[in-house]
């Protein structure tokens, strides 16, 4: 059982949190029946304000509970989210200004809206909006885990735990979807920025405060296998192609686009972007956690009540529960709390974009702006309760399983959006080809590597060691969208000839 | 600066960082440590630090050529 502070602390923070939510309606204020008012926050975002609110894209509950959950369970290979950040920043350093101008040029909202000026195929980009929307859900459907999991660990020892649990929960996402309806992308960005000061006070403080309390970290290192303190180098292509593919993807997410196209301009997204890779270090705290744990008897003891495999996701509430004074962990567990919250808004409003301007508007293209704004707003609410459902119904482990399949999905729509950017030959067709070969190769070799079971690996085992198959079936698509592409000119020029 | 001498620039404080995050054998070791963390740990926490940096001077070149 948990003392009172913890819960004061905890609850007036999120009380804090909500007036912050709804606040947003007024702050800086906009025409918000204008999709790019309430979306994109009226594409005014400074420096600070896109660093924070691309960093609540970055810091979600894949950073609390997915990555800290893999380094205690496998080890060292999970700090691959390291590296990875720090190579995705690079990637949208070079090719997000680029997307930002167009978007700001042509009034573009989503990666789909550039696709179909671009290539001028409708069909392309419903794929891709289609692809966006899918791979999303497992995502918002991570940070309710992550959600879950600060709940489980206050709740532990209570009687009805369960459905305490998930009513406040439920309550949770009304009021977030109460809020995100009102406010759009401006209650999202206020509350980043809340979330965010929260957590980093809580990664200074554990990073400080833990190593001191059990003795310093080689005292949690000696704890544990070699497999923790280095990879194991049949691991490394495995590391490689983590990093590689991760930092391909996660700007493909249409949260991360949505993030993007709110900055006030390019060079101000230059500078932030540049200096998101600081958030990593936030990241590596929380990933060392899952070490840190192996040294604190309390809580492995705690840790240790729970069944195998949800203990993992639970590590990082319950390391703080049980090295912190009480008031201190209820700002921290709300921290992690509302880290799931907050991107789980940015997350359902960019599902929302993608299905009302690339799907349904592709279909009723008279669509009146009042009408547009509304099934925005509408649809996503709907996605919140989707993902809610969603992980009512199955079990937590799987949903983070289910996130990496989403990684492999959405890496798939690189070639269009990414190289669509700057290679003029790409031509539609081949890359619908390759999109499509992409996705289909890459659920092949999730299913198998899992042998069409439980999904726990998005590993594939290659003559050169374990390969991320988001990688693999990403070359294969690019083979085809360029190969393609190189044909088909070759051939039109043929038909010139003659 | 000449635009050839900052396209090289520009390429280099992309490359360098990414080269060293892909060369996963440079920095998968144990020793030396720091405060009792293996290589491997504090390598890549500090390495962010540098990233930034080599990022910032992309962005402040990037900055002054439009």
């Amino acid at each position: 059982m948990i003392g009172t502070d913890v819960i004061v602390a905890f609850v007036t923070l999120f009380i804090l949190f909500i007036v912050l939510g709804f606040y947003g309606k007024y702050w800086r204020r906009g025409d918000l029946n204008h999709v790019h008012e309430w979306s994109l926050a009226g594409r005014k975002l400074g420096t600070t304000l896109v660093f924070f609110l691309i960093g609540a894209d970055l810091y979600t509950a894949y950073s609390f509970v997915a990555i800290p959950s893999g380094v205690f369970a496998k080890g060292s290979l999970y700090f691959f989210a390291i590296p990875y950040v720090m190579l995705t920043f690079g990637v949208a350093l070079v090719t997000m200004p680029r997307l930002w101008t167009l978007a700001r040029e042509n009034g573009y909202i989503t990666a789909s809206d550039f696709v179909k000026d671009r290539f001028g195929s409708p069909t392309l980009a419903i794929m891709i909006a289609i692809t966006g929307i899918v791979a999303e859900l497992p995502y918002i459907a991570l940070q309710i885990v992550g959600m879950q999991s600060v709940l489980t660990v206050m709740l532990a020892g209570t009687a009805n735990s369960q459905i305490v649990e998930e009513i406040s929960l439920l309550i949770a996402f009304i009021i977030l979807a109460a809020f995100t309806y009102t406010s759009g992308l401006r209650g999202a960005t206020l509350t980043a920025v809340f979330k965010d000061i929260l957590i980093w006070v809580t990664v200074i403080v554990v990073i400080i405060a833990v190593p001191i309390s059990i003795g310093g970290f080689g005292n949690a290192f000696s704890q544990v296998k070699p497999s923790y303190v280095t990879l194991s180098s049949s691991l490394v292509p495995a590391y490689g192609t983590l990093i590689l593919g991760s930092a391909l993807a996660l700007y493909l997410y249409p949260h991360a686009i949505n993030g993007v196209l709110s900055s006030e301009s390019a060079q101000k997204l230059r500078k932030s972007t540049a200096l998101l890779p600081l958030y990593g270090v936030g990241l590596a705290v929380l990933a060392l956690m899952g070490i840190l744990v192996f040294a604190v008897p309390n809580a492995m003891h705690f840790l240790s009540g729970f069944p195998e495999s949800s203990r993992g996701i639970l590590v990082v509430p319950s390391l703080i529960l049980f090295t912190m004074p009480g008031w201190f962990s209820g700002i921290a567990l709300l921290g992690i709390f509302v880290g799931g919250l907050v991107p789980a808004a940015i997350m359902a409003m960019a599902q929302a974009n993608l299905l009302t301007r690339n799907i349904i508007k592709e279909f009723k293209p008279n669509l009146k702006d009042s009408s547009e704004i509304r099934i925005t707003k509408i649809s996503s609410t709907v996605f919140k309760f989707i993902a809610l459902g969603f992980v009512f119904v199955v079990p937590a482990t799987y949903a983070i399983s289910l996130q990496l399949l989403g990684g492999v999905l959405i890496a798939q729509i690189l070639p269009a959006v990414l190289f669509g950017l700057y290679v003029k030959s790409l031509k539609k067709v081949p890359l619908i080809a390759g999109l499509l070969v992409g996705i289909g190769s890459g659920i092949y070799m999730v299913e198998s590597a899992n042998s069409f079971g439980t999904l726990t690996v998005s590993l594939f085992s290659t003559p050169f060691g374990p390969i991320y198959i988001a990688v693999i079936s990403l070359a294969i698509n690019l083979a085809i969208a360029f190969g393609g592409s190189y044909v088909a000119s070759k051939i039109q020029a043929r038909f010139k000839q003659v | 600066m000449s635009t050839k001498t900052r396209y090289v620039i520009l390429a280099l404080v992309i490359l360098i960082p990414s080269f060293v995050n892909l060369g996963v054998p440079i920095y998968n070791r144990d020793s030396p440590e720091l405060f009792g963390m293996p290589f491997f740990y504090w390598f890549q926490t500090l390495w962010l630090f540098a990233t930034a940096g080599f990022y910032m001077v992309f962005a402040h070149l990037k900055g002054k050529q439009q």
